[in-house]
């Protein structure tokens, strides 16, 4: 049956050099609709790159990568369609810096779906009020404070309707008394069934939301495996070493 | 010459000289900020000629003095054919120079946008026209206010060149030059044109500051 | 990678896909010829209208026209220093001004900063052309285009220091007030060296602006580069091409000092001294 389903993110023998930096190598992998994938690994492990190919912030070099099914292209207005299916969440949250909270959110829905405005807004409040921030709706970003910011990324990248969302390094940049706020808005929507791809640190997060874990190291996926079989009994030395040194810090 | 002798003798004259002053000063601004656009949107283009053409542009017109360039208007021009009247040939300088400079504060105004803004909006999905229209101008303009108000109060002073050439009706500096040379203007009559014209950068300057509130962006 | 902030211009493509390189391609292919159009029809205007002839441009290849421009130059470039001076030193008294302590003081020199980044240096020009001589007051033609440019500069110099003095941290002064050092002493000693450093490339960039200014002396009839070049025009009746090598001296010299600024600039940011406006207008 699984084989039968198209997968939401499909990626075939992805490779990407930064230079002479081999970053990613013969990635293959599926992201079923519904399930939420959590990488982790150490930095410079390619991770983040892995993620951010998914929308083609990353060009990559050699394989393919398939959303829904349809090889995202090079350039074009079909690029902008497959991108516009897949949303994304920043470290450094990325809000438009010169439009308000509530504009933030429209602006995809408005340009690129051409929803009229009253009902673009209408659907960004209920979102902003999803997310915990709709009181904040007629300020603009720099107002705010981090974990606020990013429920409001969240809620932009919902506004998208969109078969998933991938987050890279969505907590890393907060504040510690943030993070928690920022992470049970992303529990939420796992619960509720969101196709999540989740680059993280937080192995809280990765042991209790996460279907399942990829652990990468020198741009390879390392291993695969349920959170509880991965936290418990790693099969691989290198995630075990990787385990190891987080738990001692 | 007293106030009001330069007053009731010159008076009309000072108010004529003022419109051309201000008229100048707007349609020269005008002019340079749109050419200061497109000659930005040639600087950032991927087509390299176009680029080495705006950066050549931007060279030769933020240091060529106001002088050269409308002595070379006026009177080297003909020998090619080209005959400007005076008026256009003052606009012209007092456009092209605040033009180059008009560029290098928006490319600088450019370069204070965060690359993950661009990022967020190709990642929701929005086409390279899109974002130019929706994140980069807006953004780049907006960090600019404060540079084009002090290029406005520029752009009128580079006006004063009219005064350089025989423009009917003349502008402020022209008219104390041709006071003064045929009557004892005096003190009085700079102060006059002084005051115009320090009143006008004041509110130039004032609504610039203003505008600048409006629509600073807070980072 | 992440650490590095890119900024939106080196952001602003995407790789180019095979459409994207093939437009690029064209249009770079269609700009090419534009160009070379443009350039063929301004040599072509040139030859049509005679200007290409010999006669116009062989004086170019004598020693004493170079000589006689050369001397035009040095009129520039001492007139550009004496005003540079002098503006450096009016900027500085303004400054003071507009940092003392005295509200009616910091008032006066708010005004006169204001009132000379408003007016045009023609103005000034002809004040001490035509109305100071009715004073009775004689300037030779040095002074009467060098004391104008510089009052006219005066005023953005001011605000180029003052912005200086407030980039300095306060707590250089707070360390030398504690050492019991007098607040002038402090200043002059301390605060001031240190913001004139922050500032360098920015008083560059204003002597662009003073050298342009200076090409005013031919209204005062000074000998200046482009009043030596009106001589060489009557003599050789050379218009166009005598106005445009003196037009492109004058772009080349400005270059340079623009060139000169932006380097000391990229060398006070290395140096890891803050970052001060450069406030260069026309």
């Amino acid at each position: 049956m699984a084989s039968k389903e198209i997968p939401v993110i499909e990626l075939k023998q992805v490779n990407k050099h930064f230079g002479n930096l081999h970053v990613l190598k013969n990635i293959n992998l599926q992201i079923k609709k519904g399930e939420v994938v959590v990488v982790i690994g150490p930095s410079g492990s390619g991770k983040s790159t892995l993620c951010r190919t998914m929308n083609r912030l990353e060009t990559i070099d050699g394989g393919e990568i398939l959303i829904d099914g349809e090889k995202i292209p090079k350039e074009g207005k079909d690029l902008a369609r497959l991108r516009s299916k897949v949303g994304m969440v920043f470290q450094s949250f990325n809000l438009f810096d010169h439009m308000t909270i509530l504009d933030n959110v429209t602006l995809g829905p408005r340009d690129v779906h051409r929803t009229s405005k009253a009902e673009a807004e209408k659907e960004a409040m209920k979102l902003l009020a999803r997310v915990g921030v709709d009181s904040q709706a007629k300020k603009v970003p720099a107002q705010l404070s981090g974990g606020q910011k990013q429920r409001v990324a969240i809620a932009r990248a919902l506004a998208m309707h969109p078969d998933a969302i991938l987050f890279d390094e969505p907590t890393s940049a907060l504040d510690p008394e943030m993070i928690g706020e920022v992470l049970a808005v992303m529990a939420e929507l796992a619960k509720e069934g969101m196709t999540m791809v989740v680059v993280t640190h937080e192995m809280n997060f990765a042991r209790q939301v996460a279907d399942r874990i990829l652990f990468m190291d020198g741009g390879e996926i390392i291993e695969e495996n349920t959170p509880e079989e991965f936290f418990t009994n790693p099969k691989t030395e290198r995630a075990k070493a990787f385990l190891n040194s987080i738990s001692r810090k | 010459m007293s106030l009001s002798e330069l007053l009731s003798e010159f008076g009309e004259q000072y108010l004529q000289a003022m419109f051309t002053t201000w008229k100048l000063t707007v349609l020269a601004f005008s002019i340079a900020f749109v050419l200061g656009i497109v000659i930005t949107v040639m600087r950032i283009s991927p087509v390299k000629p176009l680029r080495i053409v705006g950066n050549l542009y931007v060279q030769i017109f933020r240091n060529i003095p106001g002088a050269a360039l409308l002595i070379f208007l006026v009177y080297a021009l003909p020998y090619l054919n080209v005959v400007l009247s005076y008026f256009i040939a003052v606009l012209t300088t007092a456009s092209l120079i605040p033009a180059a400079f008009c560029s290098e504060y928006l490319m600088a105004g450019i370069n204070t946008i965060d690359a993950g803004q661009i990022e967020a909006a190709r990642s929701l999905g929005l086409t390279f026209s899109q974002m130019v229209r929706r994140v980069v101008i807006p953004q780049a303009l907006r960090s600019v206010v404060l540079q084009l108000t002090n290029l406005m109060v520029a752009t009128m002073l580079t006006t004063a060149i009219a005064s350089q050439v025989p423009l009917k009706p003349r502008d402020l500096t022209g008219l104390v030059a041709y006071i003064n040379t045929h009557a004892v203007g005096g003190i009085t009559a700079f102060f006059i044109s002084a005051a115009l014209y320090f009143a006008t950068a004041i509110v130039i300057g004032q609504v610039g500051s203003f505008i600048d509130r409006k629509v600073r962006i807070l980072r | 990678m992440k650490d590095k902030r890119l900024s939106a211009v080196d952001m602003l493509y995407e790789e180019p896909g095979p459409k994207a390189k093939r437009a690029t391609a064209i249009a770079t292919t269609i700009s090419l010829i534009l160009v070379a159009l443009l350039l063929f029809y301004v040599i072509r205007l040139f030859y049509v209208n005679g200007q290409l002839q010999p006669k116009f441009w062989s004086f170019f290849t004598k020693w004493t026209t170079w000589r006689f421009l050369g001397k035009g130059l040095i009129g520039t470039i001492e007139a550009a220093l004496a005003a540079g001076v002098l503006t450096f030193c009016i900027g500085f008294l303004f400054m003071v001004g507009r940092i003392c302590p005295y509200r009616v003081i910091r008032a006066v020199a708010t005004v006169l900063v204001e009132f000379t980044r408003g007016v045009p240096t023609l103005l000034f020009i002809y004040f001490f052309f035509l109305v100071i001589p009715q004073a009775g007051i004689k300037l030779n033609t040095f002074w009467r285009i060098a004391l104008p440019v510089a009052i006219s500069a005066s005023g953005v110099v001011a605000e180029v220091l003052r912005s200086g003095v407030n980039a300095v941290p306060a707590g250089q002064k707070e360390a030398a007030l504690s050492l019991g050092m007098r607040p002038s002493h402090v200043f002059l000693k301390v605060v001031f060296p240190q913001a004139i450093r922050y500032v360098i490339p920015a008083l560059i960039s204003e002597l662009v602006i003073v050298v342009k200014d200076t090409t005013f002396a031919y209204v005062v009839n000074f000998p200046d580069l482009m009043q030596n070049a009106k001589v060489l025009v009557s003599n050789y009746d050379s218009m166009l091409p005598v106005y445009l090598v003196v037009a492109v001296i004058y772009i080349l010299i400005n270059y340079t000092l623009n060139q000169i600024s932006a380097a000391a600039g990229r060398r006070r940011v290395r140096a890891g001294a803050p970052k001060v406006q450069n406030t260069q207008t026309v």
